[in-house]
């Protein structure tokens, strides 16, 4: 379904990406992890046409990334980091606007988005009345997961997604994603709270400075490296040593 | 949460496919006249902030525009010449001022770019919304020119129809010119200098247009000196007169030289057209990526940070910024006056089509005193420069207010500060170190060698003493909180007419100052201005000080 061939991007002399290769099937979820800076939101800009790859290349249900640019984003669904929105639309200009540029015909579009506000608990009024930027930041999360999913795409690409969202939510969405998944969909999933990647995810990708640094089944990988949690080990991996002792000796200077 | 459910695909066909260009255009159009950001407010309140402001600026320029009833039975060719070079003023004026937001948007990467839409086809969308809105302008001001062309000296019913034609294709021109300019610039330049690029490019479309609003009063000046009317052959050089020449073959003079210029109106228009929407829509392309691009292109430049904290850290500085938050305020507007690409959009192209009007008044002057054998400027120009220069401080203090970050000024408003009064003070230091100090060294660098031994070189006193005035009044109640409101609430539609206002301002009291000069009265002039501008700066400071935080709804 997804297939990175030495995909690389730089920014002038620092490399962001280095050359990962990835295969991923159809309705697998996906862990995508890293510290900061490791290259991950690069990799998922590049992977949904945002950013144009150094080298190498990549080929999404089949479509190649570089020649068939267009066709690749009809079949992507994308929740970025940012949760960037037109914040002086209304939810629903906002999601009526999204359904247009994949030419869903106005009443499907309806009736998709009306499925998602009962999915996700938003009042039609709120939706029609209210601006963008007046949202909360977890209605906000909601309408940008409505709208990379409004058009019913096979892969989904989520970096951040339970930011803002309340536990109420947060437990909905994981079982959505778990459910798309079992209808074959393939799930990205980029997230720094560990412990939801593990529960959630089928195989966890860990990478570093832009390159490929893990690649397995959470529980298996766990268990090969004795580390007890995918904390441990991504802290392990990753370069995170002695953390809670820096911790504790950086709460001592609080002291009066 | 309801249960979780399965997306069903989307239905066979229920309705006929939305046109996705027609949804861009809509979403851009819908964006510019709402502004990008909104907090707190219902889709009611939405559209006042920017829609009415520009409502209000077509009714302006539908006045301004009545000025062509002046041209009643002179030839089409000089009634359409006046309104085409204003139209480009004001159009450019706009486009200049208002492109880099709408072909630019650091969000819009997020949300758009990963949407199957060709890069062309937002381009097209924006430079729609562009080509729209200067519509309107141009309409609004070339109301009275339909009118008046009518009555032309060869003028007739026809003149609406070919004014109308000629404008729609000079609002192209304008548009499709400005995007040129940035696509060559980022083709030539590379993308890692775009923000400066675009920073340059804005200013030089700025001035051009000024430059071309510059063609009525040469016309007026140089009547009867130089042959200046259609059959003219560097004529054909000049922007305005290309579209004038179509309105004159159709509607006029139907003369073969207004033909000739009409065809080189049509190529030039068809040849940017082509350049920004062809050949070189990729380099856009190119930009719009740079925008979403996390990792520097390139490290910002530490020099100027050492700079200003070293500048910052030493007498006298360190004394006139002793209080920490205005020294803060300072620091911040001093560092995104340099670096930051929004708010150097906004401040520069802003500020050149206002700085470049006092230096047109000094050449000209120093034109006309060649021609009359004096070897020194006249007094006016002198004094219109010292009071125009003064007032910039106004401009740019306001136009600090606005930032697409405009949410992060919530922080002032947390820290343990009562009022914005020091971070407006920080704000008006730095305008006043950072952007008019080397102006006013720059005016009076030119001046001298423009005017050997000028004499005249004390008229700038009147507008530099006026300066701490002119600064303290742009912080009026607090006002002047740095990047505090979204960047939309600047929508520069209006700024032609704003220029216009200042300008006449800075002339009334130029005319005051040189009086003075010529009747002897200038040191009790400078002496009662010290009094007045004191008298009203200390309160102005003392109400600054003392403002307090208002309620954010």
């Amino acid at each position: 379904m997804i297939s990175l061939q030495k995909l690389t991007k730089t920014f002038g002399r620092q490399t962001a990406v280095d050359a990962l290769s990835l295969e991923i099937p159809a309705g697998q979820i996906v862990g995508f992890l890293g510290p900061n800076g490791a290259g991950k939101s690069t990799t998922l800009k590049m992977l949904t046409g945002i950013l144009t790859p150094t080298s190498g290349t990549a080929s999404i249900c089949g479509f190649n990334l570089l020649d068939d640019t267009i066709e690749v984003k009809r079949r992507v669904g994308f929740v970025p980091e940012s949760g960037a929105v037109f914040e002086s639309l209304t939810g629903l200009e906002y999601l009526e606007m999204v359904a247009a540029l994949y030419a869903i015909p106005a009443e499907a579009a309806q009736a998709r988005i009306r499925q998602f506000i009962s999915f996700f608990d938003l009042s039609f009024e709120t939706l029609t009345d209210k601006l963008l930027g007046a949202y909360s930041k977890g209605m906000r999360r909601k309408v940008v997961i409505t709208a990379a999913l409004l058009h019913n795409p096979p892969v989904v690409f989520f970096d951040e997604p339970l930011d803002g969202l309340d536990a109420n939510a947060a437990v909905g969405f994981k079982a959505l994603i778990q459910t798309l998944a079992h209808e074959g969909k393939t799930i990205v999933y980029s997230s720094h709270i560990l412990d939801v990647v593990e529960r959630v995810c089928d195989r966890v990708i860990i990478i570093d400075k832009g390159r490929l640094v893990l690649d397995g089944r959470p529980d298996e990988l766990v268990a090969a490296h004795g580390s007890g949690t995918l904390e441990r080990l991504f802290t392990q991996l990753t370069g995170g040593t002695e953390l809670e002792q820096r911790a504790q000796d950086f709460a001592k200077t609080f002291r009066p | 949460m309801s249960a979780p459910a399965i997306v069903p695909p989307p239905p066979p066909s229920p309705g006929p496919a939305p046109s996705p260009k027609k949804a861009l255009h809509k979403l851009f159009l819908t964006l510019f006249l709402r502004g990008r950001s909104a907090r707190g407010l219902q889709k009611q309140g939405a559209p006042q902030s920017v829609g009415s402001k520009l409502a209000l600026t077509l009714v302006i320029y539908a006045a301004v525009g009545l000025s062509a009833f002046a041209f009643l039975r002179k030839p089409v060719f000089a009634l359409s010449l006046y309104l085409h070079a204003t139209t480009l003023f004001f159009l450019g004026m706009f486009v200049a001022a208002s492109s880099g937001e709408v072909l630019f948007n650091r969000d819009e990467a997020d949300i758009l770019l990963h949407r199957p839409v060709t890069p062309q086809a937002l381009l097209w969308a924006k430079i729609g919304v562009l080509v729209q809105v200067s519509l309107w302008l141009a309409g609004a001001f070339n109301l009275g020119g339909f009118v008046a062309g009518v009555g032309a000296s060869d003028g007739g019913w026809l003149y609406p129809i070919a004014h109308l034609v000629s404008t729609v294709l000079e609002a192209m021109f304008c548009a499709g010119g400005v995007v040129t300019v940035y696509q060559l610039c980022l083709r030539w330049f590379g993308r890692e200098r775009l923000d400066s690029l675009m920073t340059l490019a804005q200013v030089m479309v700025g001035i051009a247009a000024v430059l071309g609003g510059q063609i009525p009063q040469l016309l007026a000046r140089f009547q009867g000196k130089i042959d200046f009317n259609v059959h003219s052959w560097w004529i054909c050089l000049l922007p305005p007169a290309w579209f004038a020449g179509l309105d004159d073959v159709i509607a006029g003079s139907r003369s073969a030289s207004s033909g000739l210029l009409a065809i080189v109106g049509l190529i030039v228009t068809a040849v940017i057209l082509w350049l920004a929407f062809e050949k070189l829509a990729k380099d856009y392309a190119t930009g719009l990526q740079t925008m979403s691009e996390t990792a520097g292109a390139k490290r910002p430049k530490e020099a100027r940070r050492r700079l200003l904290d070293t500048l910052s850290n030493r007498v006298p500085l360190r004394w006139w910024l002793r209080r920490p938050v205005t020294r803060a305020s300072f620091l911040l507007v001093a560092a995104y006056l340099m670096r930051d690409r929004d708010v150097k959009l906004r401040v520069y192209p802003g500020l050149a089509p206002m700085l470049i009007w006092p230096f047109i008044m000094l050449i000209q002057d120093r034109g006309s005193a060649r021609a009359s054998g004096v070897s020194a400027l006249s007094g006016f120009s002198v004094a219109f420069t010292g009071i125009f220069l003064g007032m910039i401080p106004l401009l740019a203090i306001d136009l600090l207010r606005y930032s697409q970050q405009w949410q992060a000024a919530d922080l002032f408003r947390v820290a343990p500060v009562e009022g914005p009064g020091p971070f407006c003070d920080g704000t008006r230091r730095a305008v006043l170190l950072v952007l008019t100090l080397p102006l006013l060294v720059g005016v009076v660098l030119l001046i001298s060698l423009l005017g050997r031994a000028n004499a005249h070189l004390p008229l700038l006193l009147p507008g530099i003493i006026a300066l701490p005035l002119y600064a303290m009044l742009g912080c009026l109640r607090g006002n002047a909180v740095p990047f505090s409101l979204p960047s939309e609430e600047a929508k520069s539609a209006g700024r032609g007419l704003k220029m216009i206002g200042i300008m006449m301002a800075s002339g009334l009291l130029a005319v005051a100052a040189t009086l003075c000069w010529n009747y002897g009265f200038f040191k009790w002039l400078l002496l009662g201005e010290v009094f007045v501008v004191a008298g009203l700066y200390l309160p102005l400071r003392a109400s600054l000080t003392s403002s307090r935080w208002t309620s954010l709804e």
